[in-house]
């Protein structure tokens, strides 16, 4: 079942300006319920878009974005109420904290849902513990937190709205190996304690590898392919004429079939790539 | 945005290829020669000068008459009071109650407005459709550069101005997504009462703020890696020089001055008290 | 003498009340002329702090203590004047993470010129060096753009070239390549490695990303303000354990090589890359 549907979107940036620019094309997409679904492509290739269209920050030129079967321009004055039920991470959203304390920045956005203190509060817990902040951060200043517990604070502010759809931008870029595994931990997390279906950007396709369920290729502006992760990854070879990155291990794959060794196109992670190796020099497998 | 009135507009035309230093000078004598203006045929000269300005320029008389747009109010303003409180000499042309339209009134009206459109067009057709703001303050930096004696600190204001003009448009992206960002979080900038509408800004100032003082302190750091240390035994790539056509544009102007003091002196038509 | 030797170095922030943290820790290493070396990482292992101290950005140096020579001058000495440390500034330049705080004009080839108009070169020589730096990181066609509409990569070129224009013999990568999209990280690196290979400038690459490092003829891993293991990426990556403990994730193929050769499989050669990876496998399944 899909939960959110794209239907023939197209966007153009300052339409008859010299700076027109089309930034989709006639885009059709399902995102499927319960799923985590990846969004690659180059910078340019609409995705930021695309994402922006999700939670109705962008209104699309032409064609329809439905949530739950309903077109969400249906009542544009009502737009706020999409954005808590699709909520969006932006890329760096450690930018966006503005609070004197950890706390309050993470109750803005359930405070403007409305909801009674009890009820933010409770968010709030729910929020930092997806995350793995420490609730003696919450009183702290969100100006005193490192980089990575920046984000981690940010990133709890829009789960904390508890939206049924995830979107984040490039939720890791420029962390660390570990502040990266830390941050997509946490989106698991949520995903499978709320039931959520989550949407991400990245152009790390390791963490694309090993965190989605689905992926969506986008290039210039019009969808490129989607499936599941097993299918996209197995057509590396068609992801990299676009000029995309492909995980390591499909790269080792495709140059070991110069040598005439036929591991199998569906194998993009190391330890499929172990296994399969292991039997062919005639290992036991461990 | 609508700030169509300082936006450079890219062309080879010769206005543009001027000595920006000539352009600053040229401006300032352009505005002085509107204030000179006295009667019908030096107004008259004043208009079509400017007209010719926009010819030589090579700006699309759109382009110009768009950004008049936001002189407009300006100029329909001063006309109006222009009409209605001058009293000339002789009978009025117009009477009702106590409002009384003089020729002279009518007169002083068109005046007015060509003095406000030739200044105001003259003058950004020189400083800023023909000219880039780098230009503009690298013309600033030099033309004052003697005033360094008096120690007045033209190069790091120049600099300053550089660096302004340079993160402004970075600063403004800056703004939208914070603006995104926020509405994500449910937001809302267009409702409520004005109160509830400035509160709704905070989330926004805050982390501008926060930003430019990141980006000030990593400027800061990075030109001191690259060996900046003020004006002092700095050199320029580029060095204005002067040219041919500078002068001959100067002439042009001081012949245009000329020419507007000789018919005030003449004294055809109606003239401005 | 190597021409960076750090001797014994440590460092703390001067924190609230007594207990000062410690962001480095009895530092240790030496960097040779025209190397290329990969300082690695995770935040808060105090590299980005080494970067800082190395170039002399630092106020506070209440917690100093050891030394950094720069071809035999001790940069971290009190009696330090500012003419030698404008001297070393010229010798060695620095690359920072974010490309928006970094250029400080409106136009590229005008912003390339800063640091030589800095130096107060000639002007005639501040052209050629200017078109010259723009070739080197192919941003020759971009001069007269305004630098807020180039993508993050062509910025990062930009201010490569803005220091190459200095002509520095040593250039520092602060996580110059953090912010950028693969595309902008394939343009920096190539043009670092280019700048190193041709005109043998000794490049030092702060990173967390494991394939830059594993390019580089060197490693210095760092972890909570000390190294923990230096050597060539060969060396480093075989201690694939300790890079783990440091926060570190080995890149996929030269994990799947490690995998392998613990469970008998001899792989041969220097294994950084996957073409490397699949060279040695293939090689080994002829062997068998």
């Amino acid at each position: 079942m899909s939960v959110l549907k794209i239907e023939n979107v197209s966007y153009v940036y300052g339409p008859k300006t010299p700076f027109e620019v089309t930034a989709l094309k006639d885009v059709n997409i399902q995102i499927n319920e319960n799923r985590i679904t990846g969004i690659i492509g180059h910078t340019g290739s609409g995705k930021s878009t695309l994402v922006q269209m999700f939670n109705g920050l962008i209104r699309p030129t032409s064609g329809r974005i439905l949530l739950d079967g309903e077109d969400i321009w249906e009542k544009p004055k009502e737009i706020g109420k999409v954005r808590f039920r699709v909520g969006l991470v932006m890329q760096y959203p450690e930018y966006q904290l503005f609070e004197e304390t950890v706390r309050k920045d993470i109750a803005y956005g359930p405070s403007n849902m409305g909801l009674d203190e009890a009820q933010i509060q409770e968010r709030v817990l729910r929020a930092i513990e997806f995350v793995g902040l420490e609730k003696s951060m919450l009183d702290k200043s969100p100006f005193d937190l490192s980089g990575g517990q920046k984000r981690r604070a940010a990133i709890a502010g829009v789960m904390a709205m508890e939206p049924e759809i995830l979107v984040l931008d490039e939720p890791a870029a420029g962390l660390d190996p570990a502040g990266r595994s830390s941050i997509f931990k946490g989106i698991v997390r949520y995903a499978k304690e709320r039931g959520a279906s989550v949407i991400i950007v990245s152009h790390s396709m390791e963490d694309m590898a090993r965190y989605c369920d689905d992926l969506i290729v986008m290039n210039n502006g019009e969808l490129f392919m989607a499936g599941d992760k097993n299918e996209i990854f197995s057509k590396g070879e068609e992801l990299k004429s676009i000029g995309l990155d492909v995980p390591q291990i499909t790269e080792f794959v495709l140059e070991l079939e110069k040598y005439g060794i036929y591991l199998g196109r569906d194998i993009y992670t190391v330890e499929a790539a172990y296994n399969a190796l292991l039997k062919l020099f005639g290992g036991d497998i461990v | 945005m609508n700030i169509a009135l300082g936006q450079y507009y890219p062309s080879k035309s010769v206005m543009h290829r001027l000595d920006p230093r000539m352009k600053f000078i040229l401006a300032i004598v352009y505005i002085v020669a509107g204030f000179v203006c006295k009667n019908v045929l030096s107004f008259a000269l004043l208009l079509v000068s400017t007209l010719l300005l926009i010819i030589i320029s090579r700006i699309p008389i759109k382009t110009v008459l768009g950004s008049i747009k936001a002189i407009l109010f300006i100029m329909i303003f001063t006309a109006i009071i222009n009409i209605f409180l001058s009293t000339g000499e002789g009978d009025p042309l117009f009477e009702w109650r106590f409002i009384k339209i003089y020729e002279s009134g009518l007169y002083n009206a068109g005046f007015i407005v060509i003095r406000i459109f030739a200044m105001i067009i003259g003058a950004s057709i020189f400083l800023t459709y023909t000219t880039t703001p780098i230009q503009l303050t690298d013309a600033i930096e030099r033309l004052f550069s003697p005033l360094k004696v008096l120690r007045v600190p033209v190069h790091e204001f120049a600099m300053m101005m550089t660096i302004a003009l340079r993160f402004i448009p970075t600063i403004v992206e800056e703004t939208e997504k914070i603006m995104a960002a926020q509405k994500a979080r449910g937001a809302n900038f267009s409702e409520g009462s004005v109160f509830k509408r400035i509160k709704a800004l905070i989330p926004i100032i805050i982390p501008l703020f926060v930003s430019a003082f990141r980006r000030a302190g990593d400027l800061a750091t990075a030109m001191t890696c690259r060996c900046y240390r003020g004006g002092k035994g700095r050199t320029r790539m580029t060095v204005l020089k002067l040219k041919v056509r500078d002068f001959a544009a100067l002439a042009l102007m001081v012949a245009f001055v000329a020419g507007i003091v000789v018919i005030n002196i003449v004294n055809i038509g109606y003239t401005m008290n | 003498m190597a021409f960076i030797e750090v001797k014994n170095l440590s460092y703390a922030y001067g924190g609230e009340g007594d207990s000062p943290v410690y962001a480095l820790n009895n530092l240790s290493f030496e960097i040779e002329k025209g190397e290329y070396v990969a300082i690695l990482g995770h935040n808060g292992s105090g590299k980005s702090t080494f970067a800082k101290l190395l170039t002399m950005v630092i106020d506070d140096y209440d917690y100093l203590s050891g030394n950094i020579y720069v071809d035999g001058v001790d940069i971290l000495s009190e009696d330090i004047s500012e003419d030698e440390i404008f001297e070393l500034r010229k010798r060695v330049g620095m690359v920072f993470q974010n490309p928006d705080n970094q250029l400080v004009a409106t136009v590229v080839e005008e912003d390339v010129a800063f640091g030589p108009e800095n130096l107060g070169i000639e002007r005639s020589e501040i052209r050629r060096r200017v078109d010259e730096a723009l070739q080197t990181v192919g941003m020759t066609k971009y001069a007269k753009h305004e630098p807020h509409r180039l993508s993050g990569g062509q910025k990062q070129r930009v201010a490569i070239a803005g220091i190459i224009a200095m002509m520095p013999e040593c250039m520092i990568f602060d996580e110059s390549t953090a912010m950028l999209d693969p595309m902008g990280r394939r343009e920096v690196i190539s043009t670092v490695e280019k700048l190193n290979r041709e005109s043998g400038i000794t490049t030092i690459n702060i990173t967390h990303y494991m394939d830059e490092a594993a390019r580089a003829d060197r490693i210095i891993v760092f972890n909570n303000g000390s190294v923990i293991l230096k050597g060539t990426p060969k060396e480093v990556f075989a201690q694939s354990e300790i890079m783990r403990a440091a926060g570190l994730d080995l890149p996929q193929c030269i994990d799947l090589a490690e995998k392998l050769k613990k469970n008998g499989v001899a792989l041969k050669g220097d294994i950084t890359n996957p073409y490397q990876c699949a060279e040695a496998v293939a090689a080994a399944l002829k062997d068998k």
